[in-house]
């Protein structure tokens, strides 16, 4: 068991290699060399669906004059982007000691607005104030770019005489329930700029070459030689991300949080399979194997597969109780001599 | 009666419903009975088993597949999928005691990931898992750290002198 995980092939020596080649406030572009596409893969998904993120969840609408129907509000409101600044120390309204949700497990926003003027009228992002004890000053608040004027992404839009009263629960979550929580707003992945590795098929007219524009990563890699044979032994190793944020979270920290996640994952399962081997037998559900049984062999595998509520004795899972002859003859539901079926 | 019951047990002998089990894909073994009958092996009682299914959070999210044993087993990941299995897979093969690594999500459904590990003799499959996972956690704290470094060098770059 003596080697380095990271030093396997030569391709591999050096380890993971990260270059960054733009960071703003909206994006960071990154090549991620040396390293796996399956680990790429995981560290692209992972942001894209797991990093924890504030979006309004809930909308207690008071007043809705607008021709907008509520649930159609209700649904805009929960895709402004909020700032998640600090949600790390917000809890999951799941987890919360509370009832329903409280101050440490969300924020609420509450937005009132009526047309006074005799002109249509814009309810923006801005409109929604935070209010309540916060664990910061910033934690819940929409985004607003400079790009808006400082009003933010337009809600709706009121006629004269109109009005629209409403308060929203802003909880934790995670894209994967609902992409409102994403944390950046894109991530580009690309490698193999020259398609060397035939993973794409790319459709053409003519001319693929010509009609397909080339990557801006295209330059950065060698293209293929003149009738250079296919190279079977090769694997994707350079990886081009751009991560891209609507705001809640700066791109830079997303790819650190990404990380995170992927750590966090794996310190939980190395904690559970640490449970399942330590203590007697103690919340582990299946067989396990002899050594951790304490007991002989076969005296571990017997117990895997009988049923539960059998008459006792080696039966099997399948078939289970007293008629069944075949695994599959008896039914569970059918009186077959079964007082619970093994199913 | 005598009769009956030797046709009862005959067909019920334990060696060769494992022959039969074992046969079957991990994902079609019955897997809920057996749970429950190593807890009746161990003599817990059936409250205990109706807590452990109301408890979500704390459940045991890693689960050994029956029909595994020391250098041959398959695991079982609760709220997992490719994020975490196709990475665990490729380090878990790099491994150069494994014989043989693979995952899969058996239904899509089923938040549930599968990970078959057999590995040649000397070590276990629960060893290659472990190692596995440690092997990722290194991996993910090197670009960790070469992120925020390059972070670092980035910003020094981009400022003018
Ligand atoms: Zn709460």
């Amino acid at each position: 068991m003596d080697y380095d995980p990271m030093a396997m092939d030569e391709i591999e020596s050096k380890g993971p290699v990260i270059k960054i080649s733009q960071a703003d406030t909206v994006r960071v572009k990154f090549e991620l060399s040396n390293a796996d596409i399956s680990f790429a893969n995981s560290l692209r998904r992972v942001m894209l669906a797991e990093i924890p993120t504030i979006a309004i969840d809930l909308v207690e609408i008071e007043d809705n004059s607008s021709v907008l129907a509520d649930e159609f509000i209700a649904h805009r409101l929960g895709l402004i982007p909020l700032n998640a600044e600090g949600i790390d120390e917000l809890q999951y309204s799941r987890d919360c000691d509370c009832e329903e949700y409280c101050d440490h497990c969300s924020v609420k926003l509450t937005l009132h607005a009526r047309c006074t003027g005799d002109e249509n009228m814009q309810v923006v992002a801005r409109d929604l104030v935070p209010s309540g004890d916060r664990i910061n000053r910033v934690l819940g608040t929409p985004i607003i770019n400079e790009s808006s004027d400082g009003l933010g992404p337009l809600i709706m839009k009121l006629r004269p005489g109109q009005e629209i009263k409403l308060s929203c629960i802003a909880k934790k979550g995670i894209a994967k329930e609902h992409a409102k929580w994403a944390a950046p707003s894109a991530i580009g992945f690309e490698y193999d700029p020259h398609n060397k590795l035939h993973h794409l098929d790319m459709w053409y007219e003519t001319d693929a070459k010509l009609e397909w524009p080339p990557s801006e990563y295209a330059d950065w890699e060698e293209p293929p030689q003149e009738g250079e044979k296919f190279d079977f032994n090769a694997v994707p190793d350079r990886f081009y991300f751009n991560v891209e944020t609507a705001g809640n979270i700066p791109p830079d920290a997303i790819v650190t949080q990404g990380i995170k996640v992927i750590q966090e994952k794996l310190a939980s399962m190395i904690k559970d399979l640490g449970e399942t081997e330590g203590g007697e037998n103690g919340d582990y559900n299946g067989p396990r194997s002899p050594e951790y049984n304490g007991g002989g062999g076969d005296g571990w595998q017997d117990q895997g597969f009988t049923t539960p509520y059998g008459n006792g004795g080696n039966q099997s899972s399948w078939g289970g109780g007293a008629g069944g002859t075949t695994p599959y003859g008896t039914t569970p539901y059918g009186g077959a001599g079964q007082d619970n079926g093994g199913w | 009666m005598a009769k009956s019951k030797s046709r009862t047990k005959a067909p019920q002998n334990a060696d060769e419903d494992d022959v039969v089990m074992q046969e079957l894909p991990t994902s079609h073994q019955p897997d809920v009975q057996d749970d429950a009958s190593m807890a009746e092996a161990n003599g817990e009682d059936d409250a205990d088993i109706e807590d452990e299914e109301e408890v979500e959070d704390d459940t045991q999210r890693v689960r050994l597949l029956p029909g595994s044993t020391p250098t041959a087993a398959s695991f079982e990941f609760l709220d997992e999928g490719h994020t975490l299995g196709n990475a665990l897979r490729y380090i878990i093969m790099k491994n150069p005691d494994v014989e043989f690594c693979a995952y899969a999500i058996p239904h899509p459904s089923e938040p549930k990931m599968n990970v078959r590990i057999q590995t040649y003799e000397g070590t276990t499959a629960i060893d290659a898992l472990q190692k596995g996972l440690k092997d990722l956690q290194d991996v993910c704290d090197v670009v960790s750290d070469k992120f925020v470094a390059a972070q670092k060098g980035f910003k020094k770059k981009s400022i003018p002198p």
